[in-house]
């Protein structure tokens, strides 16, 4: 058929649908922003640490990295550069620093290596050869960080680096020629001799980055582990991409979860409004099939049609998309920043776009043919005067797919909650499949109820809940409503148990002493900095001061994971919170962590490495050590796993006894308060310390964890006010289509307060189950989501059937709902009883 | 032209009975012929204009269209006899709303390879035939039930069929309108040597028709005008 024919076609037909289809646009749209959204907040993620790595490693193959903070000496690199294979070698000095300018301080990685890294390296280090950075005492910031924190050019900032505070130059990036590289990457160059002295770390190394010969990788490679020796890492030059994915992999998870829940809805919402129009398209295609339209050239006037729309929705939705990435998600989850330098640009893919697209495209074809699939493919059979065929009756096979279903997801949940996704999918099948009888039965118990009743009202709002004509319509709208209540319960509840968990594992740490001192910067929320021992006897002379105890953390690299790693004193009451432990005995492992070689590692870690509580193993630290296995935890909140043994052992094992905090216990009766501002005073204004009381501690880690959840919350609200509009949008137009039936009651005597009940009361029975039963399912998906939390990430998570979260959702979408229904509802209620008696 | 063989469509009904629609049926009608068929309420009347549409497969029995069998058509194949050798005009007014009535009239003819401008230059002297001239660019809804007919009329004729298949298309229309429509149509279709075949309970029909059958429980027996009066107060 001619494309001008079906352009035609398409718009002569139009005019008649254009509010329908507007709302099947505004539908399909909404899903598609919300997974283009989500995809985005994923691919940034991800993408600005990658983008930083290549932008230092460039072309390098291979590092060998320290296991710690405190690095490697200098001298390595010239037993590098020898080894045969190997084209170049460049030494790289890596520290947390705070800089903090006149406006304020910002974290960042503080990058120290050579100029000649920036011919062989990656474009962020290129700087370093073309302009005199490479020869002078100052440090490049990218230009909207130097902006954050207040500093302009050339004028000298503090560094707050460890326990020291140093001044040091500026040069913005944006005064650098080919400005604009380093983005909004939290990271700060400098020349390497010129880092070792900021740093305190002369004649030290981090890592070194090898380029070795063409096809001579496997000998270079084998010759870097001979020089480690076990006690440094031999990895992939960008291997913090692998380490950075499987730390940020729940929140992508989460995020595509959500994401793919919404696009359901948004689906729902278009398929809806396809609703509105498939009788006058089901009149077309009878029409143009006696005319002797071929079914290949119906299909090509729909498909036609779900172009139109699908594009359409497409270019609002990635607009819309747009606007919400960069409002709504473009936030970092805070937490993993501690760990990685995570840069807040928007890395928008080529896969995003593919995807969003896909799924608005597909989104429209399916919501265009299939509710007409019969009116293609099967014959006029309805045209003829023939006894209606048997109606069959689905109640049984809907009851036996949804049973199969329920089934699966018990298993999944009680079996292999690993397979949480499967659970997930299987029970959104299984809510959709006992839907219709479900909402029968919420029919049935309506109409008994009316029986008691004397009003109209009721009764006539059964005759349309029972109405053959509008069930696959009340179907969908009821379907839309459970899907979005379903999911948004189910993440939402699993959220708040998870928000519980996060929150006992911090107030289990920060509550191990009064009073911490740790170094600046946000960085360092989980203690993980190390610095140069103090004299501590000033704090210990402060009044109020019972004992200062020296606290030990960093992270370390292990197989993928970048594990947290704490050490408190052998003096904790308890070194790790018992709420933590998942497996072994508490007062055991307790006792065992205040001796020696004993260690509690994260479960998932456990699992990973096959080990069980009680076995020796060797932890791949600066010093590799053994330690025996006294409990598993949970994760602590920290995705790659935590590692939890003393103080003592920590200095062992990682050869080196500077704190990563100290412990302030206070006597009965001191104030944590007025003792902090003590001290805080006693360490003078240049420390790069900071003083918290464990209240603050933990109002900043509870923060942090509402922060590392919040897109949780953001996409939840999208997705219940997408439900709202999106019902009401149904119930609405389906009502305003009912004017000539109103018409008709309205001749036979029914008032105009009569019908207006009955429509709210319709409104009320059908969005209402669809939301308790979606309420319902919702509930299991929230015990599915909490026990893959547990045993996929092995999170802290508090379980509790909390059934707030369910009315909430459930009295929201069905009372804004039905509230805005009430509008269309009034007006259609009003319609004059003459249009009754017009031709039709 | 159009010759049927003794056709058989049988169905099963929902309590599993045989009904007999259609139970050897044989009938002819020439060129330039207008026959009308009468039959009560589910006489077969409609399963029997599907089977010469090719819209259903008969039981037994033969469809010739000119010599050809369409019964053993391939679905594309019924398709282009449908768009270029048949028209058909039904009792329920489809018109697609909010359009005028050239582009209703023209739709039929999109499925034509040709485009819009040339669907309308072809349409237009069949509308002004049918009298619609005045109001071919008023919307469907702006349109009287008899108009109305009119337009699926210039739709059904557009692609210049040979055979014009018409189901009840008067029972919507009050008497006046439906003489009115009647007269137009077998006017319109004489000029061109169109075949009708005329499915009506109507019994005011028989006067512009050539020819009168009847159907009862699907075969098909000799009119009487008695029957017709009995089948049409049977429809009322």
């Amino acid at each position: 058929m001619r494309l001008s024919n079906i352009v035609r076609l398409y718009r002569v037909r139009l005019r008649s649908r254009i509010v329908q289809e507007l709302f099947a646009v505004v539908g399909i749209a909404v899903g598609v922003a919300l997974l283009f959204s989500s995809q985005v907040a994923g691919t940034s993620l991800d993408g600005a640490v990658r983008k930083l790595t290549s932008g230092i490693v460039g072309q390098m193959r291979f590092q060998i990295a320290a296991r710690d903070a405190h690095g490697f000496d200098a001298g390595l690199l010239s037993r590098v550069e020898r080894i045969p294979g190997v084209l170049t070698a460049v030494p790289v000095l890596e520290a947390n620093a705070n800089v903090v300018g006149p406006q304020g301080s910002r974290s960042v990685d503080l990058v120290g290596t050579e100029p000649r890294l920036a011919y062989l390296g990656g474009s962020l280090v290129r700087k370093l050869g073309t302009s005199q950075l490479g020869r002078a005492r100052a440090f490049m910031l990218p230009a909207p960080i130097a902006q954050q924190v207040g500093a302009s050019s050339l004028q000298p900032v503090k560094l707050q680096i460890g326990a020291r505070t140093v001044s040091s130059l500026l040069v913005p990036e944006l005064l650098a020629p080919g400005s604009g590289v380093l983005g909004e990457s939290p990271i700060a160059i400098a020349s390497l001799r010129y880092t070792q002295r900021l740093t305190g770390m002369k004649g030290r190394l981090t890592s070194i980055y090898v380029r070795s010969q063409p096809r001579r990788d496997r000998e270079v490679l084998a010759q870097l582990r001979r020089l480690a020796a076990g006690r440094l890492n031999v990895v992939p030059a960008d291997f913090s991409d692998v380490l950075f994915h499987k730390a940020a992999e729940p929140t992508n998870q989460s995020t595509s979860l959500f994401s793919a829940i919404s696009a359901l809805v948004g689906f729902l919402f278009a398929f809806n409004a396809l609703l509105l129009t498939v009788p006058q398209r089901r009149n077309l295609i009878e029409d143009l099939r006696l005319d002797g339209y071929t079914r290949k050239m119906i299909v090509e006037v729909l498909l036609f049609d779900a172009l139109i729309l699908g594009v359409l929705a497409c270019l609002v939705g990635l607009a819309l998309g747009e606007l919400m990435s960069v409002e709504l998600f473009r936030a970092d989850p805070g937490y993993l920043s501690f760990a990685f330098p995570i840069g807040s640009e928007r890395i928008v893919t080529w896969q995003s776009y593919a995807i969003a697209l896909g799924g608005g495209l597909l989104a429209a074809c399916v919501g265009v043919l299939v509710p007409l699939r019969r009116d293609l493919f099967s014959g006029l059979g309805h045209l003829v005067e023939t006894p209606e065929p048997r109606i069959r009756d689905r109640t049984g096979l809907l009851l036996a797919g949804g049973t199969v279903c329920l089934a699966t997801t018990i298993f999944v949940l009680t079996v292999a909650p690993r397979a949480a996704i499967v659970g997930i999918v299987s029970l959104a099948a299984g809510l959709l499949l006992f839907l219709p009888v479900l909402l029968d039965l919420a029919i049935s118990a309506f109409a008994r109820l009316q029986q008691v009743s004397t009003g109209a009202s009721a009764y006539l709002a059964v005759i349309e809940l029972r109405s053959a004509t509008n069930r696959t319509r009340s179907i969908a709208i009821a379907a839309t409503g459970a899907i979005a209540v379903f999911g948004s319960v189910a993440i939402q509840g699993a959220r708040v148990d998870l928000q519980r968990g996060l929150d006992a594992s911090a107030h289990g740490i920060d509550s191990l002493a009064a009073i911490w001192v740790t170094p600046a910067g946000a960085s360092n929320s989980f203690t993980t900095t190390p610095f140069r021992n103090l004299e501590t006897s000033a704090i210990a002379r402060q009044s109020g001061v019972r004992a200062v105890r020296v606290y030990r953390g960093s992270f370390l690299d292990w197989g993928e994971r970048r594990l947290w790693v704490l050490a408190p004193p052998r003096s904790a009451e308890h070194p790790i919170a018992p709420s933590q432990i998942v497996s072994g005995d508490v007062a055991s492992a307790t006792a065992e962590l205040r001796g020696h070689g004993w260690i509690v590692l994260s479960q998932a870690l456990a699992v990973e490495h096959h080990l069980h509580v009680g076995q020796p193993f060797v932890l791949p630290t600066p010093q590799p050590t053994v330690f025996r296995l006294a409990a598993l935890s949970t994760n602590l909140g920290w995705p790659p796993g935590a590692i939890v043994l003393n103080a003592g052992d920590y200095a062992r094992a990682w050869a080196n006894e500077d704190p990563s905090a100290y412990q302030i216990e206070l006597n009965a009766g001191a104030s944590a308060s007025a003792v902090s501002s003590e001290i805080r005073q006693s360490l003078g204004p240049r420390s790069g310390l900071r003083v918290t009381t464990s209240t603050q501690r933990q109002q900043l880690h509870y923060a942090q964890a509402a922060q590392g959840l919040s897109r949780l919350t953001q996409i939840r609200t999208l997705v219940l006010i997408a439900v709202v509009l999106a019902m009401s949008a149904a119930m609405g137009a389906a009502i305003w289509q009912r004017r000539i039936r109103l018409a008709d009651m309205k001749i036979d005597g029914f008032g105009r307060g009569v019908l207006w009940r009955a429509l709210l009361l319709e409104s009320v029975v059908l969005l209402g189950a669809g939301c308790s039963i979606g309420a319902l399912f919702g509930i299991c998906g929230q015990l599915l989501l909490s026990r893959a939390l547990v045993v996929i990430g092995g999170f802290p998570v508090v379980r509790a059937v909390d059934v707030s979260v369910a009315i909430s959702s459930f009295v929201l979408v069905t009372a804004v709902a039905v509230a805005i229904v009430a509008v269309p509802g009034y007006v259609a209620a009003r319609v004059r009883p003459a249009i009754g008696l017009q031709d039709r | 032209m159009l010759e049927l063989r003794d056709l058989v469509k049988h169905y099963r009904s929902g309590e599993g009975e045989i009904v007999r629609a259609v139970d050897g049926v044989s009938a002819s009608i020439a060129p330039g012929e207008l026959v009308a068929l009468y039959g009560p309420s589910g006489s077969g009347k409609t399963t029997l204009l599907m089977l010469i549409a090719a819209l259903l497969r008969p039981d037994a029995g033969a469809v010739l269209m000119d010599g050809r069998d369409i019964s053993e058509l391939s679905d594309a194949d019924a398709a282009r006899y449908r768009l270029h050798e048949l028209g058909f005009v039904r009792q329920s007014l489809n018109l697609v709303p909010g359009v005028s009535a050239l582009d209703n009239a023209a739709l039929k003819l999109l499925g034509v390879d040709i485009g819009a401008r040339e669907a309308h230059r072809r349409v237009m002297p069949l509308l002004e035939r049918l009298g619609l001239r005045a109001r071919a660019k008023h919307r469907a809804e702006q349109l009287s039930m008899g108009e109305r007919q009119r337009v699926m009329i210039a739709r059904a004729l557009s692609t210049e069929p040979k055979l014009l298949l018409a189901d009840e298309p008067t029972g919507s229309l009050d008497s006046a309108r439906s003489r009115e429509v009647l007269g137009l149509l077998t006017e319109v279709c004489r000029e061109r040597g169109v075949s009708v075949m005329l499915v009506t309970h109507d019994p005011q029909a028989a006067g512009y028709a050539d020819r009168v059958h009847a159907l009862l429980d699907g075969k098909l027996v000799d009119y009487q005008p008695d029957l017709a009066f009995v089948s049409a107060a049977g429809a009322q």
